[in-house]
Parts: structure tokens; C-alpha cells; sequence
């Protein structure tokens, strides 16, 4: 992504920001990154609570507690069915769950794929909250040395290649 | 890990806007470290709330009715048989069984009106606990989307739509208790078919065992979110089961009866109940639109004898109030959330309830539950409409308004088996209600509610010429009773492991309904006031404890005809609580242990009008330890009365005859708690 592209994007999210009082913007964000003491390619996704929370209470009828670890499996579930990374034949590459921290703005979600460089990592599905939320987009940041490429998904784009 | 970037910052800033946004004033806030939910920003009134799946499943239930003591100061008591609609008292009300008090589940009505034993018969026998995913309920007349019924409160109870995990359990325990339930929720065709089917079976302490025997089903097809999405449920429940009905104080004191024998021996009844019902609902940033509709067959077969040989000496006073019934109703409401400017935000809904009963049921003399005679025989459709519109808006961060107007209609036809006793007439009011909600503190809210409410009467009563039984005229009474509440009220969260919530209230009633223990019926009475203290109180001082701590006080006086003598001589309302407190110690997160102590304060009611007679209030302990065996297996006691307390259930004051009496006596018949007793449980999911 070029460096105007990113401005317009942040000036863009920002004023979404000022103006959440009209329409709460419904985001995701996920941060994808190699660790090269572990060998392996570590993701952060971070959402708001308030859309996590609200999705599992629709999705269940009932209220969940995600500092529970009971209540954070069935977040798993959910997010391992709508979250993977690919490989170059579109097979997937096996996410290990490493954990989640939730508070009452945000809620953290930490997987990795073992002994995996990031460029092994072809094609990124996103689905995460747009089946519960129509404008929901989420972004996923590529970061490469000192490169970062963002992604941009939303319901009519859910799968983006990573080159 | 997160490397923070220009990109990253927007995002956050995103993150964290806090905002007063459309979804906001749909959506619960987020739980964290098993708190309760927060009420602050949601609730209309101090004494609103939610119970969760997780709080209830903490909790320990005798009975299924138990439940609904969730909702702080309401007692959920038993004068009769098992499978009998429960006695509910709350808010200085003997609601019966359930007038004044509006429950639903799913949406559907449980209260029936016009029923044969009781106005707004509340059985809640067919709940499996299992699939509840929330409890809501609000008290008072506050609210233009309560109607009949309400005026004490509502309790909205909700399945799941789906498990997280599908699960298998027993419960064995004294008293002949035994039960299995098994649920599950597989994914369908693109959709999630919820699945239970529980069979219980309890004898209770009694002499005579209940022998309460019911099967319990539900099978619910869904298809997206609880807000976009839709359901069909069906359900099915049936019981039959022995009563052990009140006894006379008199004879348990000269030793001629003991405390859990039946007088009658052949009081009991059986129930049945089949639902279809289904849900609709869409929700977008602008607008939010729910339709459901229900289709709800009950069947009563209930014998009482709560006089004994007073009315006919010779075969005794059993008598038979049969009741069938066919109820259809259509809900629906929508929503728009409206903005003007960045501070200021309204939800503006309309919605309409209708609502048709097709009842037949009856009054009948009966010896060990055959007939003897008829007194009634009445074939009776009810049907009613409602139109409300309701504005919730808040004016910026400290100030909330909720502006509501009700309206609603009900035509009574009744074809009795005398014709002085059929007609048709109907009766329409109009409801107002006004909530004010001020914020001056962020974890503070001061509410002012005013509303009004109603119940609606007996069809019977509301066309009633003569009396079935005596032949004597009687007066009509109106279709409906009006009810005008006030109340004041705060929440705090002040500090971060409590919340608090006070709330004072008045509530006036232009008729009373009163239950007429010999005749097994409920009657318009006289108009009444209430004044009442609520106090609840939760506090998680550690992780792994919570102190629930709840107390309500009310003051309930008829103002009927004025007497001589002292201004309140007489004017006591028969069974009106005037106190209700609970304290429970909740343990959980302690590794694979979880339990509850619960202490329950059941407080005095005067049984007659001069107060001359009263209930003893009764405290009674209940508890249960949890032990998870492996991921997948849990097994749980529960013990109930642990403290093995000798107290009524349930006191009436009232004339009867016993087999060896020549006369009438007026005396205390009461129904005992159930002593000490033990069950246990092993669950199962996968």
C-alpha cells in the first residue's frame, strides 16, 4: 500500500472515529508478523468487545464471560471457522490457538503457525464478524521486515492474496 | 507484539470511541471477569434486570418455578401438589398464581386468563432450565410493552438458540426425586436444531406421595443471529401427579394429623401443554423489526378440597375445575433509531400484541374425582389487542427519557351454562408511562418512573349474573383494573465490585384480586396502595466469590369501605407479603469446585383483613456444591431446608369442617416447606 493510500486510510478511520456517535464503525484488525527466535508466524487480532460480546449473545442467546476459558473456546470456534491462512495450493495451514485476553473495550486473540515463515502464507480468509455485521471490515497487517502491506476485507471481498 | 503504526493508531482510535451508538441501546455490555451484568446505561428502572444462563445455573431450584427467584424479592412457593402452578408473592403482593405478575417464555403468555382455578395462572412446570439463556424482568407499571399483568412486575424468560456443548444429565435424590434430561443443538440444513427432552418424576416428603410424573420437550429449528435471524419452536409438556393441598392448623395440633398427610386423598390433577410458536427478527444500524406469533394448547384437570366437609358433609367438598384452551397470539414491534446531532439519540418503537383465548373450563362437585354435580360449565373466548409506542432518547451523556403510551382493548364473550351468567362485554384503557434516568456520575443512575397498568378480570366476573353456587345476584365487575405506579430509584457501580440498586415505590390498584381459598377462585376485590423499599445489592469481592445480598419491604393496605377504630383495622390485605430477603454466597472459579449458599427470607402477611391472624415469616437455607470431574463431567449436590426448619410454604385463614366436626371452624390451614433433603447430580456434555 502506498504511503498516500495509508494517510487516506488513516484520515478515513478517524473521522469514522468522531463520527461513531451517528454509526459505530464496525472494524477488526489483525497483525501478522514472523518471529524469527520462535520460527513462527504469529497473529494478533484484536476486536471490539462490545461486537464480540453482541455476536455470541445473538449467535447463542445467551452472555458469555471471555476471561472464562469455557467462554473463550466457543469465541475459538467461532473464529477458527471464519479466520485461515492458506498456503500456495489453497490448502490450510494449521493455526495453533495460543490465547485471548478480553477486557471491556477489546478483546485480543493470539494464534501463530508453528515453524512457518510468513511467506509460505499465500492467500488470507477473512470472514470474521461480517456474517453478524453487514459493514463490518477488517484489515490485516503483513508485516515484513520493515514493509508492512495491509489488507482490506469486508462481506463482498473475503479472501485477499498475500502477494 | 503489535508494532504500533499511524494505521494501527486509527484503528485503535476507532477501537476505544466510546459512543452513544444505534446498537447501544439493543445490546447488554460486555462481561468480564464474571461480573454481573451492568445495568447502567440499559436499564429504564432501578429494579430492572438480567439473570444470565451462568447465574441461574448457580442457583438451586426445589421446583422449576424457583427460577424466577432470581428476580430479586419474589418468593415462589407451592400450597399444593407438585405439578400445580406455584404461589408467587413479590412486591407486597399474594400474586396467587401469577396474577400481577406477566411471565413469558419465548415470547409466549404463561399467565391464562380467565382460568378455571385461578386469574392468570402462571405453571411454569414445562421449563426445562437447561435451555434458559436469560432471565428478564422488570417491576411496576413503568413500561408501555407490559400489558395484563403486569402491574407487580414481568419476567421474560428466553431459550437459547442454540448449546455450547450438547449434554446428558441424571438426578437422583430423596423423596423419591428423580430426573434426566438430555439436549443438544446440532447444525441443520444451514441452521441449528435445538433439541431437549427431560422426564422427572417426585413423591416429596408427603404421606400420600405426589407422585408427580412429567415429560418435557422442545425442538426448535433457527436459522442466523437471535437479532437477524428466525425460529420455530415447538414444544410439549405433561404431568399428572397427587396433591397434598393445605391442612388444618387444628388437627396437626391435637396429633389427628400429621404434618405431610392429605385430608383428601384423591386431590391431584394433570397438565398439559403444546406450543408452536415462532420468531422473526431483523436489525440493522438504523432500525430493528421483530415479529413472532404462537399457537399455545393447555389442558388442566385439577381437584381440590381445601374445606373438606364444610359444604357437603356427607361426600366432602372436592371439587373439579377442568380447563382446555386454545391460545393464539401474533406480537409485533418495530424500531428506529433516530439521530439528531452527535449527542442526542431516540428509539422510537411501535408495536402491536394480539392476542385470542378459547377456553372452556368449569366449576364441579366431585368425590375422589368423580362428579357429583355441576356448579359451572363455561365456554368463554377472549380476545384482546394492544397498540404502544415508546420513545427512549438520551439527551447526551446524563440524561434519559422513556415516553410510552398503551393502549388496549379486550372483548369477553361468555356462554355459561345459565343464561343471567352470559353476555358479552369489553372494556379498553389507556396506558402513559414515563421514566426519567439521570447520569451525573459515571457509574451512578437516579431514575423517576411513573406508569400505569392493569389486569384484567375474570371474563366469568365480567358478565356475571347470579352466583353458580348460592343463587344470590351478584355485581359485574369491570374488564379491567387499573394500577398507577411511582417509584424513585438509584444504581450505582461506584465501586468497581458492587452494584447497588435502591428503589421506593407507591403502587395503587383500583380493584385487588383476591383469592377465595374455598372456592378456589380469584375475586375483584377492593382498590389498594402499596408502598415499598427495595434494596439489592451484589459484590464480587474476589474472583472466585459473590455476595448477592437482597431485602423488600412493603406496606399493602385495601382502601375499601372505610371501618371504625384504628385506620389500618381491616384493612389488611389477606397474604400480602411484607418482607422478602435473600443473601447468597456464590463459589466459583476455585479449580474443578463451585458452590452456593442461599438463605431465603420468606416474611409475614397478615391472613385476615383486621390482621388479628398472621403468617410467621420463615428463613430457610439451601445449597449445593459442583465438582468438575474432567472437562466433560461435572457432578453437583444440592440439599434444600439445611437447616431442616420446621415452616408453612404457604398459610390461608379460612372456615372449614373436618369428618368428625359439627361445625365450622375458622383456623389457619397451612402447607408445610419440604424438610431437609438431598439430590445429586451427574452431567455429561460432548
Amino acid at each position: 500500500m502506498t504511503k498516500s493510500l495509508k494517510l487516506l486510510l488513516c484520515a478515513v478511520l478517524l473521522c469514522a472515529s468522531t463520527m461513531a456517535s451517528a454509526h459505530r464503525f464496525h472494524a477488526g484488525m489483525a497483525d501478522v508478523s514472523f518471529n524469527a527466535r520462535t520460527g513462527s508466524t504469529e497473529i494478533v487480532h484484536t476486536y471490539m468487545a462490545h461486537d464480540i460480546d453482541a455476536l455470541l449473545a445473538n449467535l447463542y442467546g445467551r452472555q458469555f464471560d471471555l476471561t472464562e476459558p469455557d467462554d473463550q473456546e466457543v469465541l475459538r470456534k467461532y473464529l477458527e471457522s471464519r479466520f485461515s491462512v492458506l498456503g500456495k495450493d489453497k490448502t490450510r495451514l494449521r493455526l495453533r490457538w495460543v490465547g485471548m485476553t478480553a477486557d471491556a473495550e477489546r478483546v485480543t486473540i493470539y494464534q501463530e503457525i508453528e515453524q512457518t515463515p510468513l511467506w509460505k502464507a499465500s492467500f488470507i480468509l477473512n470472514k470474521v464478524l461480517v456474517d453478524f455485521l453487514p459493514d463490518q471490515v477488517n484489515t490485516v497487517n503483513l508485516n515484513e521486515g520493515n514493509a508492512v502491506r495491509t489488507l482490506t476485507f469486508d462481506r463482498a471481498n473475503p479472501e485477499q492474496p498475500t502477494r | 507484539m503489535l508494532t504500533l503504526r499511524p494505521l494501527s493508531l486509527a484503528l485503535t482510535a476507532v477501537l476505544l470511541s466510546q459512543a452513544a451508538s444505534a446498537d447501544d441501546l439493543v445490546l447488554q455490555r460486555v462481561l468480564v471477569e464474571g461480573s454481573r451484568m451492568s445495568q447502567l446505561g440499559i436499564a429504564d428502572s432501578a429494579n430492572a434486570g438480567t439473570v444470565g444462563q451462568k447465574e441461574l445455573a448457580a442457583r438451586t431450584a426445589y421446583r422449576p418455578g424457583e427460577m424466577l427467584e432470581a428476580m430479586p424479592g419474589l418468593i415462589a412457593s407451592q400450597h399444593s401438589g407438585e405439578g400445580k402452578a406455584n404461589q408467587f408473592y413479590l412486591r407486597g403482593f399474594n400474586l396467587d398464581h401469577g396474577t400481577d405478575l406477566a411471565t413469558t417464555v419465548d415470547g409466549m403468555p404463561v399467565n391464562q386468563r380467565s382460568h378455571a382455578h385461578g386469574q392468570g395462572w402462571t405453571d411454569v412446570n414445562f421449563l426445562i432450565p437447561e435451555l434458559v439463556g436469560r432471565l428478564d424482568y422488570r417491576k411496576g407499571p413503568y413500561s408501555a410493552r407490559d400489558g395484563d399483568f403486569a402491574s407487580a412486575g414481568s419476567a421474560q424468560v428466553t431459550y437459547a438458540n442454540r448449546l455450547v456443548k450438547n449434554l446428558g444429565s441424571v438426578t437422583l435424590g430423596q423423596d423419591g426425586f428423580a430426573r434426566a434430561v438430555v439436549a443438544g443443538s446440532p447444525e441443520v440444513a444451514g441452521g441449528t436444531l435445538l433439541y431437549a427432552l427431560e422426564g422427572m418424576k417426585n413423591d416429596g416428603p408427603w404421606t400420600r406421595p405426589d407422585d408427580y410424573r412429567k415429560t418435557n420437550a422442545v425442538l426448535r429449528y433457527s436459522r442466523g443471529f437471535v437479532n437477524n435471524g428466525w425460529s420455530v419452536t415447538a414444544m410439549a409438556y405433561r404431568g399428572r401427579w397427587n396433591a397434598t393441598d393445605q391442612v388444618p392448623l387444628r388437627a396437626v395440633q391435637d396429633g389427628s394429623l400429621g404434618r405431610f398427610d392429605a385430608i383428601d386423598d384423591t386431590d391431584g390433577g394433570n397438565a398439559r401443554r403444546y406450543s408452536l410458536s415462532g420468531i422473526w427478527r431483523r436489525t440493522d444500524a438504523d432500525s430493528a423489526t421483530k415479529v413472532s406469533a404462537y399457537v399455545i394448547r393447555n389442558q388442566l384437570e385439577l381437584y381440590s378440597n381445601f374445606t373438606y366437609f364444610l359444604n357437603d358433609p356427607v361426600n366432602g367438598d372436592q371439587f373439579a375445575q377442568p380447563d382446555r384452551r386454545v391460545t393464539s397470539g401474533l406480537d409485533a414491534s418495530q424500531t428506529w433509531h433516530v439521530h439528531r446531532g452527535d449527542t442526542i439519540a431516540s428509539d422510537l418503537t411501535v408495536g402491536t400484541r394480539l392476542q385470542n383465548d378459547n377456553i372452556f373450563n368449569g366449576l364441579y362437585d366431585t368425590r375422589a374425582r368423580q362428579r357429583l354435580s355441576t356448579t359451572r360449565a363455561d365456554h368463554i373466548v377472549e380476545t384482546s389487542g394492544a397498540l404502544f409506542i415508546e420513545s427512549a432518547t438520551r439527551w447526551g451523556e446524563m440524561v434519559r427519557t422513556v415516553a410510552g403510551l398503551r393502549a388496549d382493548r379486550f372483548r369477553f364473550d361468555v356462554r355459561s351454562d345459565r343464561i343471567e351468567n352470559s353476555g358479552r362485554t369489553g372494556d379498553t384503557q389507556v396506558s402513559p408511562s414515563f421514566s426519567l434516568i439521570l447520569a451525573p456520575f459515571a457509574s451512578t443512575e437516579f431514575y423517576a418512573n411513573y406508569g400505569h397498568g392493569f389486569h384484567s378480570n375474570d371474563a366469568r366476573g365480567t358478565v356475571a349474573g347470579i352466583d353458580p353456587a348460592t343463587l344470590d345476584p351478584v355485581g359485574r365487575a369491570p374488564g379491567l383494573a387499573r394500577s398507577r405506579g411511582m417509584e424513585l430509584g438509584l444504581r450505582t457501580e461506584a465501586i468497581p465490585t458492587m452494584q447497588t440498586a435502591v428503589s421506593l415505590y407507591r403502587l395503587d390498584f383500583d380493584s385487588e384480586l383476591t383469592y377465595i381459598g374455598d372456592a378456589g377462585m380469584t375475586e375483584a376485590g377492593d382498590a389498594s396502595r402499596r408502598y415499598g423499599i427495595e434494596f439489592s445489592h451484589y459484590w464480587r469481592p474476589l474472583t472466585w466469590l459473590a455476595v448477592d445480598f437482597d431485602a423488600a419491604f412493603a406496606r399493602a393496605r385495601s382502601r375499601g369501605a372505610s371501618l371504625d377504630g384504628d385506620r389500618d383495622a381491616g384493612r389488611r390485605i389477606p397474604g400480602a407479603v411484607e418482607g422478602v430477603g435473600q443473601l447468597a454466597l456464590t463459589v466459583d472459579k476455585l479449580g474443578p469446585w463451585s458452590g452456593a449458599l442461599r438463605l431465603r427470607y420468606f416474611g409475614p402477611r397478615p391472613l385476615i383483613e383486621d390482621d388479628s391472624v398472621r403468617s410467621k415469616a420463615s428463613t430457610t437455607l439451601n445449597g449445593r456444591i459442583g465438582y468438575r470431574i474432567d472437562k466433560k463431567t461435572q457432578v453437583e449436590f444440592e440439599g434444600f431446608n439445611l437447616a431442616n426448619r420446621r415452616a408453612s410454604a404457604i398459610d390461608y385463614y379460612y372456615a372449614s369442617q373436618l369428618a368428625g366436626e359439627t361445625a365450622a371452624v375458622d383456623d389457619i390451614h397451612f402447607h408445610p416447606i419440604e424438610p431437609r433433603s438431598f439430590r445429586v447430580t451427574l452431567t455429561r456434555t460432548w
